[in-house]
């Protein structure tokens, strides 16, 4: 009896042992199990995601997909180790912001010849083919879809303050977000962005200051090389969004991060929110403010009438240490294409990769029309690709969200700020050269 | 402590054993078995189990990590993860912020562990008295040390929030301020936000030690010292503290190496800012792995499990029992 027992430790210390040793190979029928990996995982998210997986196993019979859900804020960490140890990812989700590290330390694989000639390219909008090309032509995902800012403002609050319209410049939103600001009545103008990812915001100012100027390829970048910080327009955006906070925010939002902007707004006190369409479902449920009380506009613009579109993206890649690289690329296409992505960019509420959705009835009417107008006047609303895929946008952020900081908490300058970011930007690329 | 050989034991030499297991036992003795290769074997099955978990999860990752420290380890590019020596604790010492943090971590622990002994003490002392439904009020005090700190901090964020928060609309309701206080905007108000916080997160855990220490102290002390016509404060000082003082002092030890390697609480509320002006070291070692940068952060992580070892050795040598001291 006690030999048995002891037996059986050693086996299942063994068996400790092998399990974190396994891979999935296929089995005796010749079925493939790919290992799924998600990032901005979120409840319902995933649920949709196991009816789209559900209906990719129906039509690869042969092929099974185990969908791993970690939770968002661990996820891309859980998969920087999984990919370092280089088994257990087969399909993962790729951000804008991984995708520069991780295909550098070789931990990505390059789609671009499985997808050559691919039809799935040609239902696709321009952004989408552009975003998935890296600065050396590989193709390491494929977007599913497009987080980009448009204007949240209260219809009601703008109308009592004057307004018949809402506010297409930063000037104007400056303007009428001042004249809705009543901290005494619990009111205030604009849900301003100073916590995590602050930096996101203050940047989108900043190129809508320069737009015509900016580099196309790199929005962080002026045609004639030099960073967008150096230029003198970048001070002018600046000043103007330091004024939207001291004199149309209120005064804790030196620390508010998205759930603080987006409660601001869906609870009624605040007339302006920049954010993204995944917002718009928030604010639909919200029970403070009704459906005839707010809209949306498109991104406000600088002096010049024009702005940049800052987009944020992520999509399907897959990993260099599959050993299903072809059963793993037809999942990613299948996720990119038709049915799949409509059904996915829309009840994620996530601007499309398809050309097809400027026809749909569903981004034609209500908070989804602003996005419609932006992408559709690529003249106005310049296409600009932001640097997000350096490889030290980690250190940027965290350096320039706090840089934000100090600028509203009074402990900087506009224009240190400015010297600081233009000096950063500058020795990175030089760096690179 | 000898053995007495008079008494069979544990401890009892083989021989004894081999002899007792031809012989017989006497009555109400425990067997002791001979120890062969085979039982060694068994042994080491047994353990093996556990001392792999601990091996690949736990000593593992602190190799790993540990050797991170000395090289250039940056998640940005692992193409040149090249032997860096001692660079990585220079950078550390080198950044502007390390005084600020430095500053922050001992009011972080000085200031959370002094009320949540105090308070955590009156607790004790409160709850040991008999009263009708004691052990509801006892587990309705203790429920906070089960939630996790991350989501204390959300919830706390939430209640310090200067325009939405019930903090700031309970203090106007009774006529404290007459306007809101922009608690996590300004990093000297932040900073007493998330000590509010702590202390009543951390006061239960002193409140769960003392009330065990001080339900072992005879009642037979108390009545003699109500006898001798002892006092309130004095059978305080005289008797219940100095009763219970290995386990006040074990408990601080306890509470300051765990609020010391306690992130989550400022992390959910403020993120270290507002302009990094409430990180203490270990939200700092966060900050930095976000940029990631792994080998700095592996650095400042060896420096805390150095200045900690460092600290429970003198802790432990200062507050040690002398032989017969205790009452």
């Amino acid at each position: 009896m006690r030999r048995r027992t002891a037996v059986l430790a050693l086996g299942s210390a063994t068996a400790l042992l092998l399990t974190g040793c396994s891979t999935m190979s296929p089995d005796a029928s010749g079925t493939v199990t790919l290992n799924m990996v998600e990032s901005l995982t979120n409840p319902t998210r995933t649920a949709l995601l196991k009816d789209l997986i559900a209906d990719f196993e129906q039509r690869n019979p042969k092929v099974k997909v185990n969908l791993v859900s970690p939770p968002t804020e661990q996820a891309d960490q859980k998969l920087q180790q999984m990919l370092q140890s280089g088994s257990g990812v087969d399909v993962l989700e790729v951000r804008d912001i991984t995708v520069g590290p991780w295909s550098n330390n070789g931990w990505l694989y390059d789609m671009k010849k499985d997808l050559d000639g691919w039809k799935g390219w040609e239902a696709m909008t321009e952004n989408a083919v552009n975003a998935s090309k890296d600065a050396k032509g590989g193709t390491y995902f494929v977007p599913y879809g497009f987080y980009g800012l448009s204007l949240f403002y209260r219809t009601d609050l703008i109308e009592k303050a004057g307004f018949d319209k809402p506010p297409a410049t930063w000037a104007e939103l400056l303007e009428q977000a001042k004249a809705v600001h009543d901290p005494s009545a619990r009111r205030y103008g604009y849900a301003f962005r100073g916590g995590a990812n602050a930096n996101s915001n203050a940047t989108a100012a900043i190129e809508a200051y320069l737009a015509d100027d900016v580099d196309p390829a790199n929005g962080f970048k002026l045609k004639d090389g030099r960073t967008i910080f150096a230029a003198p327009e970048a001070e002018d955006a600046i000043e103007n969004y330091l004024k939207l906070f001291k004199q149309a925010s209120p005064k804790s939002s030196v620390s508010w991060g998205y759930p603080e902007m987006v409660e601001a707004f869906s609870n009624g006190s605040t007339a302006f929110l920049l954010q993204d369409p995944e917002v718009i479902a928030t604010v639909s449920e919200s029970k403070s403010i009704s459906k005839d009380q707010w809209g949306t506009a498109p991104l406000v613009s600088g002096p010049g009438g024009k702005t940049v579109q800052p987009l944020a993206t992520a999509g399907w890649g897959v990993a260099k240490g599959s050993d299903h690289k072809a059963e793993a690329v037809k999942l990613v296409q299948f996720l990119s294409q038709g049915e799949a992505s409509t059904s996915f960019t829309k009840k994620n509420s996530l601007v499309p990769i398809l050309k097809s959705a400027t026809s749909d009835p569903f981004y034609k009417s209500g908070p989804w029309a602003s996005y419609v107008t932006m992408t559709e006047q690529p003249d106005k609303y310049l296409v600009v690709t932001q640097p997000r895929g350096v490889s030290w946008w980690a250190e940027w952020q965290q350096k320039a969200d706090a840089d934000v900081q100090k600028l509203v908490l009074g402990k900087t300058s506009p224009k240190e700020l400015l010297a600081g970011w233009d000096a950063f930007w500058t020795e990175k690329w030089q760096q690179e050269q | 402590m000898p053995v007495t050989s008079t008494t069979p034991s544990k401890t009892a030499a083989p021989a004894e054993g081999a002899a007792s297991r031809k012989g017989g036992l006497p009555r109400g003795g425990r067997r002791k078995r001979e120890f062969t290769t085979r039982r060694g074997l068994a042994i080491v099955a047994y353990m093996a189990p556990a001392a792999l978990f601990v091996a690949v999860f736990t000593y593992y990752p602190m190799v790993a990590g540990g050797q991170m420290a000395f090289r250039n380890w940056k998640l940005s590019d692992l193409t040149d993860t090249s032997w860096v020596g001692l660079r990585n604790f220079a950078d550390v010492f080198a950044d502007p912020a390390w005084g600020t943090v430095l500053g922050n971590t001992a009011v972080w622990v000085v200031g959370s562990i002094v009320p949540q002994l105090v308070i955590g003490f009156a607790l004790a002392l409160w709850l040991r008295r008999r009263f009708v439904l004691r052990g509801l009020y006892q587990a309705l005090i203790f429920f906070p040390w089960a939630i996790s700190g991350f989501l204390i901090g959300i919830l706390f964020r939430w209640m310090f929030n200067s325009e939405f928060g019930v903090v700031n609309d309970l203090l106007q309701k009774v006529g404290l301020i007459d306007e809101p206080i922009a608690w996590l905007a300004d990093p000297d108000t932040a900073m007493v936000a998330v000590l509010v916080a702590n202390v009543w997160y951390g006061v239960t855990f002193f409140a769960i030690m003392i009330l065990a220490a001080l339900q072992s102290i005879p009642d037979e002390l108390y009545e003699a010292a109500a006898l001798d016509g002892a006092g309130k404060a004095r059978t305080l000082f005289r008797i219940t503290i100095p009763y219970i003082r290995t386990t006040l002092a074990l408990t601080v030890l306890l509470r300051v190496i765990w609020i010391f390697n306690f992130p989550d609480l400022i992390f959910g509320m403020t993120g270290g800012g507002p302009n990094d002006e409430t990180h203490i070291v270990t939200t700092w070692m966060i900050k930095i792995t976000q940029q990631g940068d792994y080998g700095r952060a592996s650095a400042l992580g060896l420096l805390v499990v150095a200045a900690l070892l460092v600290f429970a050795v003198f802790f432990l040598m200062a507050t040690r029992e002398k032989k017969g001291a205790r009452p």
